[in-house]
C-alpha cells in the first residue's frame, strides 16, 4: 500500500473506487475500526464505506492504495456487513472529539485528530492530535491553506501515552490498557485527573484500575468525589478498594457515608479484623488523633533479637506502609518503648530489643486535637506519634504526612501537588 | 432538618439562571411590552413559563446524567464544525448581550447623575476583579442575593397601583393583536429574552459544577421550577408596572405619548406616574441586572468555548496556564463595555438586534438539545419522555416560525 503516514481526518470522506474501474465512485470513507484497541499502537483492521445502499465493511487487506486523485482503491466490492459497535472500536465515532487522559502531560484532553502510520504494510494509530492544527484540519483548512496549517506547531500525544476513558468505548471492548497506563501516574495526579472527569467517566476510570492503584488515588480524592464514585462502582468493588486503603483514609471515607451504606461496605470487607478496626476508627472525630491515626504500624516483642526482628519486618513490610518506627509492646499491647529502623539496622544482630529501645516515649490520646498532634510531631522531630488508650495500649499511630494534611488549610493543600510536581518529576520517573 | 439545608444549598443554579434571563434586555422588553400593549402582554408569559421549565429541566437532566456541559456534548455528538458554529454564534450573541448590559448600567447610572464614562469603566473593573479574585462559593452566594433584588420589580409593580381585575383578565384571556406588526416583534423578543439560549448552557454547566447526580435530580427539578416561576412572576410585574402607568397614561393622553427607547426611560417615566421611590427602585434593578449579567455572560462563554475545544479553563489558574480562557473572558467583557462608550453608538438597535438573534438561535439550540437528550447512548434511561418531547418540539416550531416571520418582515422594512 502506498499510503505512508498522515492524519485520519484527511482520509475520512474520500471517495472509494474498485481497482480496474477507477472512474466510478462506490461511496465515501466513513470510519475505521480496530478490533484490538488494547495494543500499544492499535492496528486498523477495516474500513467502513458509506455507499448509497448503506454502510459497508471492507477489511484492510482489500484496500490496495490511496491513488493520486485521492481516492481509496479497493480490491473488490465491499460486501461485508458492518461489525457491531459492541465488538470493535470505531476510530471516528468513538474517538474523534472525545476526551482522553494524556498520561505524560497528566491532564484530560480532547482528541481533534488521529495520526496513523504504515508500519510494514499495516496501518496503526500512533498518536492523538490535540492541538489547534488538528482542529483546523478537521474544519477543512487543509484544503484552503495547507502551507499555513503546516506552520502551526503540532501537539501530538504518542498513543502509548494515551489512556482512553472507557466511556467512549462499547461495553464489551474493555480497555485494560487505560488502567495500566494510568497507574504510571502519581496517585495525587491520578486523583486530580479523576476529579476533572464527569462522575460517570470517573467511575469508569476507577473501574479500569487495579485495587491498589485505585486505593492510592482514592486517598487523595475529596470526600464528595469519593462518594459519587462509590455509588457508581457497586459495593463489592468499593469494599475491595477500601480494604487496600490506609486505615485512616478508609475510616474518613466511611465516616462520610450514611449508616446503611457504611455497614454494607464493612460487611463486604474480607479481612474481618480490619473491618472491625475500621468500624472503631470511624467513631473518632476527624480532627483528632483518633480520626487521623492508622492502625497499620509494626509492633514487636521486647525479648526478640534484632536479627529476628529484621527478618519479621522483611516479612511484613510489603503490606505495611510505615516501618521506620517499631513499637515495642507487652502481651496486652501496652507500649513499652519505641525503636527506629535506623537503630535496628546499626545494632548487632544478636542484641535484644529491650536493651536498645527508647523507653522515653512521646504519645497522644485519641481525643488530642490535630493541631496538638502536629505540634508534638514537630517539637520532637518525629515521623509518627503513637496513639494510646487510657491503659497505655497502642491503638494506632499518626504519621507526619497525615498530621500535615490535617493542619494545612484545604486551599493550600489542594494547590500543593502542582508545586511538588516540578520537583518530584525526576526522582519519580527514575524509581519507576 | 438536614434535607431542608440540602435543598437550600442546592437552591442555586436554576434560580440564578432564570434570574439571569431577566437582564437589562429583558427589563427593556417586558417594559416595552407593558407600555405598548398593556395588560394583554401578560398572558404569553404562561405558555413561555411552561416551555422555560421544560427546557431548563432538560438542561439540568443532561448535566446530572452525563456530567458534561452542553458545549462538550454538542462537540462529542455533532463534531467540530457544528460545535464551532454554535460557539461562534454564542460568542457574538453573548458579547452583544454583554454590551446591552453595559448600556443598561450606563443609562441607569445617568439617572443617578453619574456619567457613563465613569460608570461603565468602574463597572468593568468591578466585574473583572470580583470574578477573578473572589472565591466561587462566595460569588454564588452574591449571585443568589443579587437574584433576590429582582423582587424590587414586584414592589414597583404594586406601587404603580394597577387595576387587578384588568391584570387577571390580561393574564388568563389570550388575545392576539394581529393588526399591530410590532406585536409579533415583541412576542419574539419576549420569548428570546425569557428563554435565552445562553441560559441552557449556563444552567447545565452549573449543575455539572455542583456535582449533581441523577439521584439528585428531584432537587434540581424543584430548583429549576422555583427559579423559572419566580422569574416569570418578576417579568409579569415589570409588564404590570408599565401597563398601569405608561400604557394607561398613553391611552388617556393621545396627544403626547410617552415612548420607551431604553430600559432607563421606564425609570424616568415611572417617576411622575408611580412616585420617586418606584422610579429609583426600577433604576436600581437595572443596575443590578446589568452588573449581574455582565459578570455571568463573558465568564460562562469563556468556559463553554474552552470546554468544547479542550482548552484549559479555570479561574484559579495563572494567565499563561489558561491563555485562551482568560483572553475570551477579558475580550468579551472589554468589547462589550467599549461598544457602549463609542459616542453615538446605536445602543437601542444593538439591544434589539441581540434580542432578535437570541430568538433566532433558540430553536437551533433546542434542536441540538432535543436530539442529544433522545439518544440512549448518552442519556440511558433518562431520555426525554413523550410530554417533554412534545413541548420541546412545539417550542422549536412555534418560536422558529414566529422568529423567521419577524426576521422576514424586518428584512422587508430595511430593503
Amino acid at each position: 500500500m502506498g499510503f505512508h503516514d498522515g492524519y485520519l481526518s484527511t482520509l475520512v470522506g474520500r471517495s472509494t473506487v474498485i481497482a480496474g474501474d477507477e472512474s466510478h465512485s462506490i461511496g465515501k470513507v466513513a470510519d475505521f475500526l480496530v478490533k484490538k484497541p488494547d495494543d500499544t499502537f492499535p492496528r486498523i483492521d477495516g474500513i467502513v464505506i458509506k455507499t448509497k445502499d448503506g454502510p459497508r465493511y471492507s477489511p484492510m487487506a482489500s484496500v490496495l492504495d490511496v491513488d493520486a486523485s485521492g481516492s481509496v482503491v479497493l480490491k473488490e466490492l465491499p460486501v461485508g456487513a458492518v461489525i457491531p459497535e459492541s465488538e470493535a472500536l470505531y476510530l471516528v465515532q468513538d474517538l474523534f472529539d472525545k476526551q482522553i487522559v494524556d498520561v505524560d502531560g497528566r491532564k484530560v484532553v480532547r482528541i481533534n485528530d488521529l495520526e496513523i502510520a504504515n508500519t510494514g504494510g499495516t496501518l496503526r494509530v500512533v498518536a492523538a492530535d490535540i492541538g489547534v492544527s488538528g482542529l483546523l484540519r478537521r474544519l477543512g483548512a487543509g484544503r484552503i491553506a495547507q502551507h499555513l496549517l503546516d506552520r502551526i506547531p503540532n501537539s501530538l500525544i504518542a498513543w502509548d501515552n494515551v489512556a482512553p476513558i472507557s466511556d467512549v468505548n462499547p461495553a464489551e471492548v474493555q480497555l485494560s490498557v487505560s488502567g495500566s497506563r494510568l497507574s504510571r501516574l502519581h496517585p495525587s495526579e491520578l486523583a486530580d485527573i479523576i476529579s476533572d472527569l464527569s462522575a460517570r467517566d470517573a467511575a469508569r476510570v476507577v473501574q479500569s484500575l487495579d485495587d491498589e492503584t485505585a486505593a492510592d488515588a482514592f486517598e487523595h480524592l475529596d470526600a464528595d468525589v469519593q462518594q459519587s464514585i462509590i455509588a457508581d462502582l457497586g459495593s463489592d468493588r468499593a469494599a475491595d478498594i477500601i480494604e487496600e486503603m490506609d486505615s485512616d483514609d478508609a475510616a474518613d471515607l466511611l465516616g462520610e457515608l450514611d449508616e446503611d451504606k457504611r455497614s454494607e461496605l464493612l460487611a463486604k470487607i474480607e479481612d474481618r479484623a480490619y473491618a472491625d478496626e475500621l468500624e472503631e476508627l470511624v467513631e473518632y472525630a476527624p480532627d483528632t488523633a483518633g480520626g487521623l491515626m492508622t492502625t497499620d504500624y509494626v509492633w514487636i516483642f521486647p525479648h526478640r533479637t534484632t536479627a529476628a526482628t529484621i527478618a519479621k519486618i522483611r516479612e511484613i513490610a510489603p503490606e505495611t506502609e510505615f516501618i521506620y518506627y517499631l513499637y515495642v509492646v507487652d502481651d496486652d499491647r501496652k507500649l513499652l518503648g519505641t525503636i527506629s529502623l535506623r537503630t535496628l539496622l546499626l545494632a548487632l544482630p544478636t542484641a535484644f530489643i529491650h536493651k536498645l529501645m527508647d523507653t522515653d516515649v512521646v504519645s497522644v490520646s485519641t481525643d488530642t486535637s490535630s493541631e496538638d498532634v502536629a505540634s508534638t510531631i514537630a517539637r520532637y522531630d518525629l515521623l509518627a506519634v503513637p496513639v494510646l488508650d487510657e491503659h497505655g495500649s497502642v491503638l494506632g499511630i499518626v504519621t507526619v504526612d497525615d498530621a500535615i494534611d490535617a493542619i494545612i488549610p484545604e486551599k493550600i493543600a489542594k494547590s500543593l501537588p502542582r508545586f511538588v510536581r516540578h520537583h518530584a518529576k525526576k526522582p519519580a520517573v527514575a524509581t519507576s | 432538618m438536614r434535607s431542608i439545608i440540602f435543598v437550600a444549598a442546592v437552591l442555586g443554579p436554576g434560580f440564578i439562571t432564570a434570574s439571569a434571563g431577566n437582564d437589562v434586555g429583558g427589563i427593556f422588553t417586558y417594559s416595552v411590552a407593558g407600555a405598548q400593549f398593556g395588560y394583554k402582554a401578560i398572558w404569553p408569559l404562561i405558555p413561555i413559563a411552561v416551555a422555560l421549565i421544560v427546557v431548563q429541566e432538560m438542561a439540568a437532566r443532561m448535566g446530572a446524567v452525563t456530567g458534561k456541559g452542553l458545549a462538550a456534548l454538542i462537540r462529542e455528538e455533532f463534531g467540530v464544525r457544528i460545535a464551532l458554529l454554535t460557539m461562534l454564534g454564542l460568542f457574538f450573541m453573548n458579547t452583544f448581550t454583554t454590551s446591552a448590559e453595559f448600556a443598561g448600567i450606563a443609562s441607569a447610572s445617568e439617572i443617578y447623575h453619574v456619567s457613563r464614562y465613569v460608570a461603565v469603566p468602574a463597572a468593568l473593573v468591578l466585574v473583572f476583579f470580583s470574578v477573578l479574585r473572589v472565591s466561587g462559593s462566595l460569588i454564588e452566594r452574591i449571585f443568589v442575593i443579587l437574584s433576590l433584588v429582582y423582587v424590587t420589580y414586584i414592589i414597583s409593580g404594586v406601587l404603580a397601583k394597577p387595576d387587578w381585575g384588568d391584570v387577571a383578565r390580561g393574564s388568563f384571556i389570550p388575545t392576539i393583536d394581529t393588526h399591530n406588526p410590532a406585536y409579533i416583534g415583541t412576542l419574539v423578543a419576549l420569548i428570546g429574552t425569557t428563554i435565552s439560549p445562553y441560559m441552557q448552557f449556563y444552567l447545565q454547566s452549573a449543575v455539572v459544577e455542583k456535582g449533581t447526580r441523577p439521584s439528585g435530580l428531584l432537587v434540581s427539578r424543584i430548583d429549576v421550577a422555583n427559579g423559572s416561576i419566580l422569574a416569570i412572576i418578576v417579568a409579569a410585574f415589570m409588564i404590570i408596572a408599565n401597563a398601569a402607568t405608561i400604557f394607561v397614561f398613553n391611552v388617556h393622553h393621545p396627544s403626547h405619548q410617552i415612548t420607551v427607547n431604553q430600559a432607563s426611560d421606564v425609570a424616568v417615566a415611572l417617576q411622575p406616574l408611580a412616585g420617586k421611590f418606584a422610579s429609583e427602585l426600577f433604576a436600581f434593578g437595572i443596575l443590578n441586572a446589568g452588573l449581574f449579567t455582565a459578570a455571568v455572560l463573558p465568564l460562562s462563554t469563556a468556559y463553554l468555548i474552552c470546554e468544547a475545544f479542550g482548552f484549559e479553563a479555570a479561574l484559579d489558574r495563572r494567565f499563561h496556564e489558561a491563555p485562551v480562557f482568560f483572553s475570551l473572558f477579558a475580550g468579551g467583557l472589554v468589547i462589550g463595555a467599549s461598544l457602549v462608550l463609542i459616542p453615538g453608538a446605536p445602543l437601542l438597535q444593538l439591544s434589539i438586534a441581540s434580542q432578535l438573534v437570541q430568538g433566532l438561535l433558540l430553536p437551533l439550540e433546542l434542536i441540538l438539545m432535543l436530539v442529544i437528550i433522545n439518544r440512549a447512548r448518552v442519556m440511558g434511561t433518562f431520555r426525554n419522555n413523550r410530554a417533554a418531547n412534545v413541548i420541546g418540539w412545539a417550542t422549536v416550531i412555534i418560536v422558529g416560525v414566529i422568529a423567521l416571520y419577524y426576521t422576514y418582515t424586518q428584512v422587508l422594512t430595511v430593503l
